[in-house]
């Protein structure tokens, strides 16, 4: 791996000191990770480590069919089993609450409700329909496979095209309508712009379907205890506790302080983990019912069969321009196979609306339409996985672009700078407003990172000898820090906000609680760096807690790359008067005016007069037991606050370049470099950054070239294990170029921006540009991802053929 | 972990340590150290032996724990990652992942610390190549393997230099 910083002189000078000097601060530096220790040593715990007593174990019964009636179930085998404790079917669960996915509150949105164990239809394939409950997993799903099923095959709907067309057999006959949402939005003269246009070029691109698949699958273990009138505490590989207890309490019947959700160490998310499911429902409802805790771990075959996909989505995009280049106008049409249930709470608008609603990403285009429709198809539900609908909008912008820059014989990346918006805050046509972002510079950046002119000789060079290289080029935009405003800016209205709970114990140490979760982006350490610079304390003194409905505020959750920004603000402003509270109280204890007092190291100092100080903790003590002589507000609220944050619109932005090899005999893809400029604004923890960055991109590598969740022509589910969906292995990614650049965010808190899928939203228009590239002597048009051997052969035969390949050797 | 007929006593050393615990024989040794001795540290991705979160050295070899029945283990050496060090304490190895950024939710970690081990006993100063090669079996789906190739590197380059100066 590459590495290389722009980073403020501030933070530049102390980025490589492991111990901060006095004063120092925290932020900026790439301290070691405060979690490390415990989940190298196997001390981590995550969900399948939590036992119970007396817990019994689900296992579920599952559709084997895209689309079929449920003619009868019958559960007497199983329960003849010796262990088989229960099964339960809908019937068992009426007293539910209904599944209701709601999505954003705007027109052309309509709301879907389901059951969490299928009724009557069995919707797709991993549709759950029965649960088992047995006192051992390996019973379990013994009992699982003798649970008898009578099934009633129905045609599937499948093609997410033909399901928008009149006539069609519905998925939810409720709805009366498999399009769950049609959106669409123009600004400016769309239509007199490519009326006017010298060159109009019209892409089709469909992105294909995968996920997130961490490498722990989802789990929950419930339990009901007569406690309180019956309360149910849920342990839960959630991204957004507080989230998932306000959807889980009404579909359960019962008020949110009779439900705590516990989410302890997760094993990876990347966003599926942000989505209610009808597990999440069952097993506390099923542990109510037997009366005693129940433990589900999923499968790997459920989880990619029945957990979340994404990205699957048909594009269409074209552009108008000048005959010099300038881009005039962008409409684009983005079609989300939707899969058979509106996922909750976040619908299939996060991938297609968020598609439509940034098109214009960095460039100065001000006549932009887009047009998203959401069809119900009998496969999984699509829902929120690490870069969601960007991705494919960056695909079929970029790809577009390219292709564009092919027709008007110009330089790709020329024609991207001549477009391009200026580093100044600045209004979409939609009327996001970016705080400012390194655009021109990134690409430029990620140009020279691939050595373009060089690049293009050894490119010429490697054709004459028979090979295939080509480099790509994805510069992008990507709103992080979700809040209530960039929601808004995305036509996703809705609130978003988090609170974060700061306390000075009376030893000094400091307790932050907050409802985000970590599982992997370091918040142990992080949000530790920032309270301790906040309040002036050591790093080692500050711990952060999190992941309990009991313990915490309400809080949003870990998703769309917010919680650097939200923590960092939420933070904050909890800090800032708890700081002002031991200032004062410095201020009494040491005689003098509290505008004289600073805190640093772990002490409150008068400026100017050395050795004129006390220690944090006596001041702490003080401020708790200090009686009457304190100021009256920390006598009423001692020295805790609790604060809520809300940022601005903020955007990180940057760009992706990937350099291949295609070999034209097997249609392998060989990526040598893959670059990635990154601007998230001021970074936290370098180290932490990078790690985001990089994986990020293998997500990226994924997506372009390896991952697809593949259903047969009569709805059969094909990539049911990892030997069929296939991760990026160390020997796919290859040595990272990274870089960043720190352009401060002009609204958040610290100036600090999200990162978490950039280099997801990135790299796979890169790769895909790269590979048109390498095979432009063929006239090759790249259509989807992911871009298998298979599929390139394909193309390249198909060029063979019609005589447009070059001459073989 | 409650069981079926034909359960039988396992007899192993796990990190040093005799341990025994009742197993039918269909129980796969990912179960039995995680539920039958509580060494949750293993950690389990996939069960097909694909993603290699489940590794351990078995008698000092990589072994997928999640396609290894406990009863195979009988009378052998499992090594697991609580054995790595003393408590309190990290190996060279896993300080290495922790300098070098190789792990985020860790739950991969264990796996590729035990593959990391079993690379390093063989080929203690392997190429960039030969550990990207080796740990091929690993998946992770956080790091972009970045930083996980940085701390072998790192250990065997510490490895090395210790032995030249001892």
């Amino acid at each position: 791996m590459t590495l290389e910083s722009t980073a403020p002189a501030s933070a530049a000078t102390s980025a490589t000191t492991p111990q901060p000097g006095p004063g120092a601060r925290y932020v900026g530096r790439a301290v070691q990770r405060v979690e490390d220790p415990r989940l190298l040593s196997g001390r981590g715990r995550y969900l399948d480590d939590i036992t119970l007593p007396g817990m019994l174990h689900a296992a579920f019964v599952r559709s084997p069919h895209a689309h079929a009636r449920i003619i009868s179930i019958d559960p007497s085998e199983a329960l003849a089993l010796d262990g088989v404790v229960a099964v339960y079917t809908a019937k068992d669960l009426e007293w539910l609450g209904p599944m209701v996915s709601a999505g954003p509150m705007r027109e052309g949105v309509v709301a879907q409700s389901r059951t969490p164990l299928a009724t009557a239809i069995a919707r797709h394939v991993g549709d759950p329909v029965a649960v088992v409950l047995a006192r051992s997993p390996y019973l379990a799903e013994d009992g699982r496979d003798l649970v008898d099923v009578e099934w009633e095959p129905l045609p599937p709907v499948l093609d997410p095209l033909a399901a928008l067309e009149p006539g069609t057999t519905l998925v939810d006959e409720a709805l009366g309508t498999n399009n769950i949402s049609h959106l669409e939005q123009s600004v400016g003269d769309v239509e007199g712009a490519f009326a006017e246009a010298d060159h109009v070029t019209r892409i089709r691109f469909h992105s294909g379907r995968s996920t997130a698949a961490p490498i722990e699958c989802r789990g929950v273990v419930a339990e009901y205890e007569d406690r309180a009138g019956g309360r149910y505490n849920v342990h839960s590989s959630t991204q957004m506790p507080h989230l998932l207890r306000m959807l889980m309490a009404p579909v359960l019947e019962v008020p949110e302080g009779r439900l705590s959700i516990k989410a302890p160490d997760v094993g990876g998310a990347f966003g599926l983990k942000c989505s209610m499911f009808p597990e999440d429902i069952v097993i506390p409802a099923v542990a109510r019912l037997a009366g005693r805790p129940v433990k589900w771990i999923e499968d790997r075959w459920e989880d990619l069969a029945a957990g979340v996909h994404s990205k699957d989505m048909h594009c269409t995009m074209e552009i108008a321009a000048t005959a010099d280049g300038t881009m005039t106008a962008f409409r684009g049409h983005f079609v989300t196979d939707a899969g058979a249930y509106s996922s909750i709470p976040f619908t299939p608008l996060v991938d297609s609306q968020v598609a439509g609603a940034y098109l214009s990403s960095c460039y100065g285009v001000q006549n932009v339409a887009y047009a998203v429709d959401n069809p119900l198809t009998n496969k999984c539900q699509i829902g929120a996985v690490r870069g969601v609908g960007w991705v494919p909008g960056q695909l079929a912008r970029e790809v577009a672009i390219d292709q564009l820059a092919r027709a008007l014989g110009k330089d790709p990346v020329e024609l991207r700078l001549q477009n391009m918006i200026g580093p100044e805050v600045y209004t979409t046509p939609f009327g996001q407003t970016y705080d400012g972002g390194s655009y021109t510079a990134s690409l430029e950046k990620a140009r020279d990172a691939v050595d373009y002119a060089a690049f293009r000789e050894r490119q010429a060079e490697a054709r004459e000898e028979g090979r295939y290289l080509g480099v790509g080029f994805s510069p992008f935009v990507e709103p992080t820090g979700w809040a209530t405003s960039s929601a808004a800016a995305g036509g996703l209205p809705n609130g978003f906000f988090d609170t974060a709970s700061v306390t000075v114990e009376p030893d000094g140490s400091v307790t932050v609680t907050t409802g985000l979760h970590s599982h992997g982006q370091g918040h142990e350490t992080t949000l530790a760096q920032v309270t301790a610079d906040e309040l002036g304390v050591p790093m080692e003194s500050v711990r952060i807690v999190f992941g309990d409905t009991d313990t915490s505020a309400f809080g949003m959750g870990t998703y769309a790359s917010r919680s650097a920004v939200l923590g960092f603000g939420s933070i904050h402003e909890s800090a800032v008067q708890v700081k002002d509270r031991l200032v004062r109280l410095a201020a009494a204890m040491l005689e003098t005016d509290h505008t004289d007092i600073e805190l640093v190291d772990g002490a409150a100092n008068v400026k100017g007069v050395p050795g004129k100080s006390v220690p944090l903790q006596q001041i702490a003590l003080f401020g708790y037991f200090g009686g009457p002589a304190r100021p009256d507000d920390v006598q009423r609220d001692g020295l805790t606050a609790t604060s809520g944050y809300s940022p601005g619109e903020t955007y990180a932005n940057g760009c992706g370049a990937a350099v291949v090899e295609v070999d034209v005999r097997t249609g392998q893809v060989r990526i040598e470099q893959l670059v990635a400029v990154e601007d998230c604004g001021v970074v936290l923890n370098p180290t932490i950054v990078k790690g985001q960055v990089a994986g990020a991109l293998a997500n990226g590598i994924g997506i372009a070239l390896l991952e697809d969740l593949a259903y047969e022509d009569n709805g059969e589910f094909v990539s049911g294990s990892l030997l069929h969906y296939l991760y990026p292995s160390t020997t796919e990614v290859p040595d990272l170029t990274l870089h960043t650049i720190e352009t401060p965010s002009t609204v958040s808190v610290g100036g600090v921006k999200g990162v978490g899928e950039a280099g997801t939203i990135s790299a796979p228009a890169a790769i895909v540009n790269a590979v048109m590239d390498a095979l432009s002597p063929f006239g090759v048009v790249v259509e989807k991802t992911p871009m298998t051997p298979e599929y390139l052969r394909e193309l390249l035969r198909a060029a063979e053929s019609n005589g447009s390949a070059p001459a073989p050797d | 972990m409650e069981s079926r007929q034909g359960t039988v006593a396992v007899e192993l050393t796990v990190n040093g340590e005799k341990r025994v615990a009742a197993a039918e024989p269909r129980m796969l040794l990912t179960d039995f150290l995680r539920h039958g001795l509580g060494l949750t540290g293993t950690h389990v991705g996939c069960e097909q032996g694909v993603c290699g979160a489940c590794t351990v050295l078995v008698d000092g070899r990589p072994a997928r724990a999640c396609l290894t029945f406990a009863v195979q283990v009988e009378g052998g050496c499992v090594d697991t990652v609580e054995g790595m060090a003393e408590p309190g304490a990290l190996s060279d190895v896993q300080q290495a992942f922790r300098a070098e950024h190789g792990l985020q939710c860790g739950f991969c970690t264990p796996g590729m610390l035990a593959s990391t081990e079993a690379l390093l006993q063989e080929n203690p100063d392997p190429t960039d190549d030969e550990i990207r090669e080796y740990l091929s079996g690993n998946v992770c789906r956080c790091t972009g393997y970045q930083g996980i190739i940085a701390a072998v590197r790192r250990v065997a380059d510490e490895r090395k230099a210790a032995s030249r100066d001892a």
